[in-house]
């Protein structure tokens, strides 16, 4: 699973609410389409948990389900404390996890 | 010759009276199912605990009135709140009023979060509501929805 941070915007300083992007390389399958060829049914594999963590602190937890679009994208706010690691942990319903972390530096 | 060509005639569509109900709940069997099937009432139910939601114009969504595409659909939602610890948003729900599994997500924010936002795309089966449910802190439920009319359907 590979995924991607983005910080929006670039230039930020501490106490500035940003906005954090978050995508991840899933198919998010329902579990109600079929092969085309066999006719059998492709069974569901999609994100079920991402969390959202700042030095180690939980920010946001997210549940989600198959209705988000393949590779889905997951955007919140936050509000920049100081510097410090953002790390995203994401988990599928197959139990493959990812961990990806970014550095959170204010200027100024 | 006409009596029986009238005859023919009817039991042809005779037999397709009989056929139209097979075929339409066959039709409801492959657009229901999914493994977290799970309709709108039932769904709301399980996050409001039976409380009363609240249409408010503190939610506001955005999400387009028209996707040509139900397969990718952006959805923005963001709740008026000063965040802080003792009054802000504990959870933001959508939901896909007619999808198989009408839930899409549940944020559960926290102050850090600095305002009460998230950001997504999701997949709409057909022309339907996209419902936000904001949780806040002193536990009332707000609501708003939009409907989306789309296209080409997102699911198959």
């Amino acid at each position: 699973m590979k995924t991607l941070i983005k910080i929006k915007p670039k230039d930020y300083k501490a106490g500035d609410v940003v906005k954090i992007d978050f995508m991840a390389m899933h198919p998010m399958e329902t579990g109600m389409r079929k092969n085309k060829d066999t006719g059998a049914l492709i069974p569901a594999e999609y994100i079920d948990e991402v969390k959202f963590m700042f030095n180690d602190t939980l920010i946001t937890k997210m549940v989600i389900w198959e209705s988000l679009s393949v590779n889905p994208l997951m955007s919140i706010s936050f509000k920049v404390p100081g510097a410090g690691t953002l790390k995203v942990i994401a988990k599928d319903n197959k139990g493959q996890s990812v961990e990806s972390t970014t550095q959170i530096t204010p200027k100024g | 010759m006409e009596r029986r060509s009238f005859l023919k005639g009817f039991g042809a569509a005779a037999a397709c009276a009989m056929a139209l109900p097979h075929v339409s709940s066959a039709a409801e069997e492959k657009k229901s199912g999914g493994p977290n099937e799970m309709n709108f009432e039932t769904a709301v139910a399980a996050i409001t605990g039976g409380k009363a939601l609240v249409a408010s114009a503190k939610v506001k969504m955005e999400a387009p009135e028209i996707a040509e595409n139900g397969a990718v659909v952006p959805v923005k939602v963001s709740v008026e709140s000063p965040m802080n610890a003792k009054d802000y948003v504990k959870a933001i729900h959508i939901l896909a009023s007619k999808n198989g599994n009408v839930r899409c997500a549940n944020i559960y924010l926290t102050p850090a979060n600095g305002e009460a936002f998230f950001g997504t795309r999701v997949k709409l089966g057909g022309t339907q509501d996209v419902v936000a449910i904001a949780e806040m802190s002193d536990g009332s439920f707000l609501t708003a929805k939009q409907n989306v009319k789309v296209t080409i359907g997102g699911c198959g």
